[in-house]
């Protein structure tokens, strides 16, 4: 398959001025500036294929942003080679515009005062679909969500969901190779969020749309990524399946068992039992977090079956949040 | 087919506007006080020079000058600078940067609808009844072709300069100040506050040597003056299509190397 975006040791630095402290120093700013350097994001590569979602990761101010403006083509990086659709986005910008859908989670693109219909009219003018696209485009939107009750009614009176949900319609209406996604369900509920991924997906797999999500919400990757690249300072930490994701700090499971008499004492006995594992107890389990490189689950549930008797059990497997914390915290040996 | 886009902005910009009736009625309101407030002080003017006539205007001249002035305002003032500095401030732009259209065609395009509200709702009525009236002090000739002329090349000129300015929003990230200075400078000097038949004499030559008498001196003069000699017409027809193209340029030019300096060192 075609490689759809291209990153070649993509850099892209800032210059920041460097703010004085209090009056005096904001007197002293007007007078003579002192900038700073800053890298927002520090030679970074990576693949995109065709019809892909990948999961664009990190803490704030981890140069996502910054990354996918230089993609977009409203950044220059300082340094590298970006390609996305065969184009040079910064320099062929209202070109790599047509092939390109965005969506921010924060502001909206749709015209405020207008029914949504008129603005879709109205994208479909600017991005010249002919009538044949707009109308199967229109029933395929049809099919996946309920639209109708959104069309009339002017986007300043929608409810955020529903704006976001409408804003993403939008986004994929010129059938756009790639569509952008910056945290699409930032602040809405459980049930609109499983919307807007059911149909992220869908448009994904009907049109092979390649989506670049970014996103705070483990439950978005989870639902929708296959590959997701993690980045922090810039730096480019992770770039691979969530699956190797899992197995990447060995495979740890957390086996939790209940047992007779008080339960900070028996950890105790246990974290004595056991001496390779950590061992914590709260007021209703306790907690053994299992390398099953060292020891399988099973053995090590033989083993306290021999000295415990054992009312309850629990096994929980990592997940993707607790492992991408532990990357944002502890970085990638 | 290429053009069918910008109309649809067009439309978009009429549907959207009349969804606001009732700013549009304190809009009126507004300018009906302002042109109360025009008439008392040109009365108070021309009551304490003791003369009929003022700088070659009688009373009822500059007040139709001012009045179409004041219409004429309505309908051209953009509030361009507003809105890219807003877009820059809430980082709107980006979207906007992001449509396959370039931005500053964009832009016009998404006010024209207000051209349309704006023509029929202030300006076609004020001219009506001035028309009326006054009886006969807008002469129906051939000078209202120039002036629809005028009023096309004017449209050009005002928004290349507030194109231009709002482009300084770039790097100043604040509008407040720049757009109010913009506005006077504007206002003033096109004669849109004051004829330009009333400045002092070595001002009245500058003013016709800078690009803002051509947005409302230039058509108004066209437009009042009946029976003008062809060549004066072709001077100021002239004048303001070398300031159209100069501007366009300008401000084409300054945003091109603006915006670069944007996506090279961030906003």
């Amino acid at each position: 398959m075609e490689n759809m975006i291209e990153l070649r040791n993509v850099s892209k630095e800032f210059k920041v001025l460097n703010r004085r402290e209090g009056l005096k120093g904001s007197i002293k700013d007007l007078f003579s500036r002192d900038y700073k350097i800053v890298r927002a994001v520090d030679n970074i590569s990576m693949n995109i294929k065709q019809g892909e979602i990948i999961g664009y990761l990190g803490p704030n101010g981890a140069g996502k942003s910054t990354t996918i403006k230089m993609m977009t083509g409203v950044l220059e990086p300082t340094s590298g080679e970006i390609l996305v659709g065969g184009n040079i986005p910064y320099k062929n910008r209202t070109k790599n515009a047509q092939e390109i859908g965005v969506v921010f989670g924060q502001r909206s693109q749709l015209w405020w005062a207008l029914p949504l219909i008129e603005s879709f009219k109205l994208l479909k003018d600017i991005y010249q679909i002919s009538n044949s696209d707009y109308n199967s485009m229109l029933a395929l939107y049809q099919s996946l969500v309920d639209i109708e009750p959104l069309l009339h009614k002017p986007v300043r009176q929608m409810s955020l969901g529903q704006r976001t949900l409408s804003d993403i319609l939008a986004a994929f209406l010129h059938n756009p190779k790639i569509v952008f996604l910056d945290e699409p369900t930032i602040g809405l509920d459980v049930s609109m969020k499983a919307k807007i991924r059911t149909l992220i997906h869908a448009l994904n797999k009907e049109k092979h749309t390649t989506v670049i999500l970014t996103t705070h919400d483990m439950g978005d990757v989870d639902a929708l990524c296959q590959r997701i690249v993690i980045i922090d300072k810039g730096k480019m930490l992770y770039n691979n399946d969530i699956e190797h994701l899992k197995g990447f700090f060995g495979s740890y499971r957390t086996l939790k068992i209940r047992i007779d008499g008080e339960l900070k004492q028996q950890a105790k006995v246990i974290q004595e039992e056991l001496p390779d594992f950590s061992v914590s107890a709260d007021e209703e389990w306790i907690s053994i977090l299992v390398d099953e490189e060292k020891a399988t689950v099973m053995e090590v549930l033989n083993q306290l079956q021999q000295s415990h008797e054992i009312r309850d059990m629990q096994l929980e497997e990592i997940s993707t949040e607790e492992v991408i914390k532990k990357i944002y915290e502890e970085g990638v040996e | 087919m290429k053009l069918r886009k910008y109309f649809s902005l067009t439309r978009a910009g009429i549907i959207e506007s009349l969804q606001f009736r009732l700013a549009t009625v304190v809009m009126i309101f507004g300018n009906l006080l302002y042109l109360i407030v025009v008439y008392f002080l040109w009365k108070a003017i021309f009551a304490s020079s003791g003369t009929d006539m003022v700088n070659g205007m009688t009373f009822s001249d500059t007040l139709i000058y001012l009045v179409l002035a004041t219409a004429l305002f309505n309908f051209m003032e953009m509030y361009t600078v507003w809105e890219i500095g807003r877009n820059i401030q809430s980082g709107k732009i980006v979207l906007d940067l992001l449509k396959p259209m370039e931005y500053r065609r964009y832009l016009f395009w998404s006010y024209s609808g207000t051209f349309v509200t704006q023509f029929f709702f202030t300006f076609l009525p004020t001219f009506i009844v001035v028309a009326i009236v006054t009886h006969g002090a807008i002469t129906f000739g051939f000078n209202l072709v120039f002036f629809v002329i005028s009023v096309i090349m004017a449209v050009a000129i005002n928004y290349s300069i507030d194109f231009l300015v709002g482009t300084i929003c770039l790097y100043t990230e604040s509008i407040w100040g720049i757009n109010i200075m913009k506005q006077v400078i504007v206002l003033l000097l096109s004669g849109a506050t004051i004829p330009i038949a009333f400045f002092p004499e070595p001002l009245k030559t500058i003013v016709y040597y800078l690009p803002f008498q051509s947005i409302y001196n230039a058509p108004l003069t066209l437009l009042l003056d009946g029976n003008s000699k062809p060549d004066t017409t072709l001077i100021t027809l002239g004048t303001q299509l070398i300031w159209c193209v100069v501007m366009l340029v300008l401000s084409k030019l300054f945003w091109k190397i603006s915006l670069r300096q944007i996506t090279v060192n961030g906003g």
